[in-house]
């Protein structure tokens, strides 16, 4: 095996390791976090009081949004 | 129990918080338009380069005085000015805002961030132009110079660093999907674009094992870069523009996993029938059937959360493009599942149906989604509203048509065009007759298109001029910084 083909073997392994690790790792977070706990406030969390649920956010310009 | 808050309490809320959002909003301003104007001039760049592309292959005497403007290089050229150019800096674009708001951080050192855009740009201009002066690699979607990554990894480099760096710095500790979604695109694209480069160019894998890492590559551009980010767009923009939440939490972050686990393996479905290993082929179409999985979850998602609220769509520009870039990432993706299927490759392989399927993939899906992005995006950056409610509804049109057009014409000529290929009883000079008519309906959509283009970029223009009215009330309380 020459040096390059050691190279490409390892860039080939190196990558599962890494990107399968990554993901477990990044699982095991999450779960020890609690993202996935409670996914009502998770879906939530992109409105705040100035822009609650209920209310549209875009409207063609000069025109008013249509209420809920 | 709590006492309820008055109503002086829940205005000084809102006030709050929309001081808040606008302070993150200025935080980014300066780098985030500074990419999203590149993506825009590179946008029209590749549409200029795709007519002429396009144009040759139904009249190929147009242009044939020089070698720079022959149909390989400017069909190279189209697909980095396009995709590493308009695409990649408007994914980068979007990255960075949304993780700002999600993470509701502001960004820091934002003046790094121009020298990353700079760096990009540099890399698409030497891309794009190196191809045409004759400095194409003839691999496909690396096409690029060799002196042109570089200031991609660089500049990437960079992204990647500040998107994470935000992250750290939040203050929201839910990691909404969206933010999923980017951090997988900010982790995967790197580390796919270093090992494909190093192993093709800096380090050549020798025989079938370069295609086998080209297509892998090329692949996953759109499916582990592309598609998380625009996404993730639609994921915050549709329950943001309508006010409502997602219709399923749960099903989001499923889809979000399920993809992570199976498009790495979809790439070797474009070597079907090539000299590469059989197991290989098939566990590519085995993932990418199973990408039906996350499909679905998305495509049921959106649309549930959608419904009873599709009539807004006559109301929000930002809206209508991204629900329409939704709903072809749905059929782009089923389409794409059954088109890795090996009968179904057969006659599809090798002809325009598959040029249909990406530009319904590229365009359909991310650039659409990109479009209802900016709509919504650039007016709270630049705290102006769009000056032309005509020029929105010029470019929906225009594109909306465009690519519709684009993609039902090609999509039939290049199913018999298949068909006619596997008959060897029919001469190839009668198959390249009989696409003409499909050929040139292409540039008719490919002038449609353009034409939407030039709106966008009039309106946008016209916005960072600051000819629209300053944003003020209306649907969303915006708040100038310090006003």
């Amino acid at each position: 095996m020459s040096a390059v083909d050691l190279a490409l073997f390892l860039t080939v392994i190196g990558s599962i390791v890494l990107f399968g690790g990554a993901a477990a790792l990044a699982l095991g977070w999450a779960f020890k976090s609690g993202q996935f706990e409670n996914f009502q406030h998770g879906s939530q969390s992109i409105f705040g009081p100035d822009e609650p649920p209920g209310e549209p956010t875009d409207a063609f310009p000069g025109e008013p949004a249509p209420r809920p | 129990m709590p006492a309820p808050l008055t109503s002086e309490m829940l205005e000084a809320n809102r006030a709050r918080s929309a001081a808040e959002r606008a302070a993150i909003d200025a935080s980014c301003r300066g780098p985030v338009l500074a990419f999203a104007v590149s993506a825009v001039f590179w946008l029209l760049m590749g549409s200029v380069l795709a007519l002429i592309a396009s144009i040759k292959l139904h009249s190929p005497y147009f242009l044939t005085g020089s070698a720079e403007l022959t149909f390989g290089r400017v069909r190279m050229a189209h697909l980095q000015a396009v995709g590493i150019g308009w695409a990649s800096l408007a994914t980068v674009a979007a990255a960075l805002w949304q993780m700002c708001r999600l993470s509701r951080a502001e960004l820091i050192y934002p003046k790094i961030l121009y020298l990353a855009c700079a760096l990009w740009n540099v890399g698409t201009l030497l891309a794009v132009f190196g191809i045409i002066f004759g400095d194409g690699q003839s691999v496909e979607w690396l096409d690029a110079p060799r002196y042109a990554p570089p200031f991609f990894i660089a500049a990437l480099g960079i992204v990647v660093a500040w998107v994470v760096a935000v992250f750290r710095r939040r203050r929201e500790p839910h990691v909404y999907v969206t933010q999923w979604y980017i951090l997988g695109a900010v982790f995967w694209f790197p580390w796919m674009y270093l090992v494909t480069v190093f192993m093709i160019f800096w380090a050549p894998a020798t025989g079938v094992v370069q295609p086998i890492v080209n297509w892998w590559f090329g692949h996953n551009t759109l499916g582990l870069w592309f598609t998380p980010v625009a996404v993730g767009t639609a994921y915050y923009l549709i329950p943001k523009i309508i006010g409502r939440p997602i219709h399923s939490y749960y099903l989001s972050i499923i889809g979000f996993w399920a993809l992570a686990l199976f498009y790495s393996w979809a790439g070797m479905h474009h070597l079907i029938g090539g000299p590469i290993p059989g197991w290989l082929a098939s566990a590519s179409t085995v993932g990418s059937m199973m990408m039906l999985i996350p499909v679905l979850a998305v495509a049921i998602n959106h649309h549930m959360t959608m419904r009873g609220h599709f009539h807004r769509l006559r109301y929000s520009p930002a809206l209508r493009f991204t629900v329409f870039g939704a709903i072809a990432y749905t059929a782009v993706s089923v389409q794409g599942s059954f088109e890795a299927l090996k009968d179904f490759s057969e006659v599809a392989h090798f002809t325009h149906y598959t040029v249909a399927h990406a530009h319904l993939g590229a365009y359909g899906f991310v650039t659409m989604i990109y479009f209802g992005l900016f709509y919504y995006m650039i007016p709270r950056l630049t705290g102006r509203e769009w000056a032309s409610p005509l020029l929105i509804r010029v470019h929906f049109w225009c594109a909306a048509v465009g690519i519709t057009v684009y993609f039902v014409a090609l999509s039939i000529g290049g199913w018999w065009q298949g068909r006619m290929m596997n008959n060897p009883d029919v001469p190839f000079g009668k198959i390249v007759t009989y696409l003409l008519p499909y050929l040139f309906t292409r540039s008719v959509a490919g002038v449609l298109l353009t034409v939407g283009h030039l709106a966008f970029a009039v309106s946008f223009i016209m916005n960072l001029a600051g000819w629209g009215k300053r944003r003020s009330g209306g649907p969303t309380f915006f708040v100038e910084p310090g006003g």
